[in-house]
């Protein structure tokens, strides 16, 4: 039991911290279909700058992790430059520019990486070695039953996503810019009509929404991969945004579906173990989140909502 | 010229191929309401957008209290304290009305004296406040998705005024609410009159100047071609300065012969998608020679009853009969060749295929008949042939005679073009749904004159309209419908135009 609540956090928040990441883009009413791209790239650029650092610290510090969060925001958000300027700028197709933007990430963050690792550190390899981050656990609080899985083995990076998850939900619920980007998401042109400018935040929601895909991606670099290389591009993008759609475009529900994605993934590896089943076997097991969320879909689906003008190219010019 | 708050001077602004306003120069008073009159198309629009900024005027200029206005944008209207109530209306739909009303100048306070947060609770009472010194009657907590059509309008209202707008520009807000709701919003205008705003009312219902302006002044084709005072200038004579021509408010209507009920619709029951009943347990008939005409304001079931006879919405109870023949069940082909003729409401996305060609359009219920397919090939010429017949005696213009493609003309020809494939195919029953939405004067005759022809030729009419004035003229038995149900069914003649007006609000005798 211990072991699906560890692990089924460790996977749940940063599913959802990327999934806020969608809610902030879609709820300013850009498709985003880009978060697998923002979460690669973010951890790319949050993986190259631990490599460039890493003679600079302690082999036991944990500073550089904490770094590599940060840079991994900030490229992350770089990186959603493109496609906020697909969007929002040449008022490109939303969709077709967020699967152009996931190919491209994972086309140039491969290339570069096997650049960066001859020319900088002289070895031929197509991943950044991180090493797992380390964990922490509470005592007495670990020792509770059951209760205890959630203050045992705990990621240090899960502490920063739920103080960076309260902000994101403050700023989109309480204040003036989130008030406004949620307008925009319904009807841009009420948005207009008060003032302010659509464009900019719009822009400003997608670049959001790249950086807090690029801390989510960096964590899952630091736990389920351990390392940085294409492998990152499992889908968990996708994921988080069946996450978001099931979590109908809100952020405490988007929690509860992140949740259940991660503790359904925790428990099918130990079914695994419990059940003995060759290693292979395991994969079926990886599938169970997906095929939950289709099932999912297809129930919930109809009672949710979509913001009303997503995906809808914002023009000024039409009345 | 100080007494004005508004001046504009040889005002000229010029789209690609059209001059939409041609050196007007006009005053507005403070205090008064001033009424714009003009057909679709006149520049009505596009003077008042220049005035609160959306346009930016090519020649000419425009002084607010006297003072030139240099920069052209509704950023800057709304600080010289310009409003504007736009056609379409542009609000949140899930938010509050008072989120609505502060958007963009939210009022904040601070949580624990550190975190900034919208202030959404005391701007509720500030909203209620206006809502009450106007009579508006609004709840500020509710939502714009619950709310009609008409209360929508008080939002948008309220947003001025909370904005602190001392020149209220209204664009068209009769055209989509109920007599009722046009009294209350005239009465709301007149009050705002009261506490010193300036009125400005674009419209093109000369009663509704009547009622509540004090000065007019009317466009035609861009230009002003006159300016009168309302108490002093009959409304006949305002028309025929707006359309440059004499206009007969009376129609040539023959007196009624009724033959045999042509179309009977007994019982009929309506779900939409969502599975609720939108249309329950209506039953009428329309005789060869009668106009029907349902009565009701938008969304109360009217056009899903027009949908259930044509055969484009499943029927869940109830029987439709043409002719005798039981068609609830037919296709859509099996009616029109059964006999009948159906002119939708929206007519773009159900009237015509945009893209094609006007010939094309105009052979959408032939297509597959001899001559003009033959062994499964189509002849166009024989298509093109027919059309140049149809556009002949149904005086659609448009560009390039049948080959011009339909996106491209104007709603007016769009309209004629179908009532002339619909009429042409000489069924005995005729739907016209709404067939007159967004007609100017000069179309709107032409279409009435075509629906009159129709029934003197004995054809039984159903015409579902919204606009009261055009059933009152029209019918010979006019249904109102309200929440899905005929409330009323009775001569025309015995109805006053008032009394109509209160089944449409759900009033029962």
């Amino acid at each position: 039991m211990t072991d699906i609540i560890v692990n089924g956090m460790a996977f749940s928040l940063p599913l959802f911290i990327i999934a806020v990441g969608g809610i902030y883009s879609e709820r300013s009413g850009v498709t985003n279909l880009a978060l697998e791209g923002f979460l690669g790239a973010g951890a790319f650029f949050g993986a190259v700058f631990v490599t460039l650092t890493s003679g600079l610290f302690a082999a036991t510090s944990q500073l550089p992790m904490y770094l590599a969060l940060i840079v991994a925001m900030l490229g992350g958000a770089l990186y959603a430059v493109i496609h906020a300027v697909l969007c929002i700028k040449f008022k490109a197709n939303q969709v077709i520019s967020g699967v152009v933007v996931n190919i491209l990430a994972m086309a140039l963050t491969d290339f570069l990486t096997s650049q960066i690792n001859s020319v900088a550190l002289g070895q031929s390899s197509d991943k950044f070695v991180l090493t797992v981050s380390g964990r922490l656990t509470f005592e007495p609080l670990a020792s509770i039953p059951v209760l205890g899985g959630f203050f045992t083995n705990v990621y240090p990076f899960e502490f920063v996503i739920i103080a960076v998850a309260v902000v994101a939900w403050y700023a989109m619920y309480k204040t003036r810019f989130g008030m406004r980007l949620r307008a925009c998401g319904d009807n841009p042109y009420a948005v207009d009509a008060a003032g302010c400018n659509v464009a900019r935040l719009q822009f400003t929601a997608v670049l959001i929404s790249g950086a807090l895909s690029g801390l989510g991606g960096m964590c899952f670099a630091y736990s389920v991969f351990g390392n940085y290389s294409t492998s990152i591009y499992t889908g968990y993008g996708y994921l988080a945004i069946a996450a978001m759609i099931f979590g109908n475009w809100k952020i405490p529900q988007t929690l509860g579906a992140c949740l259940l994605f991660g503790f359904a993934r925790s428990a099918g590896y130990v079914l695994v173990q419990k059940l003995g089943m060759p290693s292979t076997y395991s994969d079926l097991i990886m599938i169970l989140p997906y095929a939950l969320t289709l099932l999912l879909l297809v129930f919930f689906s109809k009672n949710n909502r979509a913001p009303r003008a997503l995906g809808e190219i914002y023009d000024k010019g039409k009345r | 010229m100080d007494d004005y708050i508004v001046e504009m001077r040889h005002v000229t602004k010029r789209f690609p191929g059209i001059v939409a306003n041609d050196d007007i120069s006009l005053g507005i008073k403070k205090g008064e309401i001033f009424a714009l009159l003009g057909e679709n198309g006149a520049g009505k629009s596009t003077l008042m957008s220049i005035l609160f900024g959306m346009y930016e005027p090519d020649e000419g200029e425009v002084y607010i209290r006297g003072k030139k206005v240099e920069t052209f944008s509704p950023n800057h209207a709304t600080e010289l304290n310009i409003g504007m109530v736009h056609q379409h209306f542009k609000l949140v739909s899930n938010y509050t009305i008072t989120e609505n009303i502060i958007l963009g100048m939210e009022p904040r306070r601070r949580i624990a004296g550190i975190f900034p947060a919208v202030d959404v609770k005391s701007a509720d009472k500030k909203v209620a406040e206006l809502s009450k010194k106007f009579g508006l009657e609004v709840d500020p907590t509710q939502k714009i998705e619950d709310l009609n059509v008409s209360m929508q309008q008080r939002v948008e209202i309220l947003k001025m005024l909370y904005r602190e707008a001392e020149i209220l520009i209204f664009d068209e807000p009769t055209a989509v609410l109920t007599p009722q709701e046009i009294e209350f919003l005239l009465e709301i205008i007149r009050e705002m009159r009261r506490k010193g705003k300036t009125i400005i009312l674009i419209t093109h219902k000369l009663e509704e100047i009547k009622k509540v302006a004090d000065r007019c002044a009317i466009l035609c084709r861009g230009r002003l071609v006159g300016m009168c005072d309302v108490a002093t200038t009959s409304t006949k004579e305002m028309a025929a300065r707006m359309v440059g021509r004499e206009v007969s408010f009376e129609l040539g209507k023959e007196p009624a012969k009724f033959g045999a009920p042509v179309l009977n619709v007994d019982h009929l029951s309506v779900k939409n998608d969502d599975g609720f009943t939108v249309v329950s347990d209506v039953s009428f008939s329309v005789r060869a020679g009668e106009i029907f005409a349902i009565a009701g304001v938008a969304g109360n079931g009217q056009v899903e009853i027009a949908d259930a006879v044509a055969g484009l919405a499943p029927v869940s109870s109830g029987t439709v009969t043409l002719a005798g023949k039981d068609i609830t069940r037919s296709s859509v082909r099996a009616r029109a060749e059964q006999g009948l003729a159906y002119i939708p409401e929206d007519r773009q996305a159900r009237g015509l295929i945009l893209d094609f060609t006007l010939s094309e359009n105009l052979m959408l219920k032939r297509y597959y008949q001899e001559p003009y397919c033959v062994k499964n090939v189509l002849h166009r010429d024989e298509f093109d042939k027919k059309s140049r017949e149809l556009i002949e005696r149904f005086d659609i213009r448009s560009g390039q005679g049948e080959q011009t493609v339909v996106r491209s003309m104007s709603g007016g020809n769009q309209q004629k073009a179908i009532v002339a494939r619909e009429i042409e195919l000489d069924a005995p029953c005729i739907i016209f749904v709404q067939p007159t939405r967004g007609l100017d004067i000069g179309a709107i005759e032409h279409i009435h004159e075509q629906i009159l022809a129709e029934r003197s030729r004995g054809k039984a009419i159903l015409l579902i309209s919204l606009e009261l004035d055009e059933i009152m003229n029209l019918a010979d038995t006019i249904g109102v419908i309200y929440n899905g149900q005929l409330l009323k069914t009775a001569p025309a003649d015995t109805l006053t135009t008032n009394e109509v007006g209160q089944f449409m609000m759900g009033v029962k005798e």
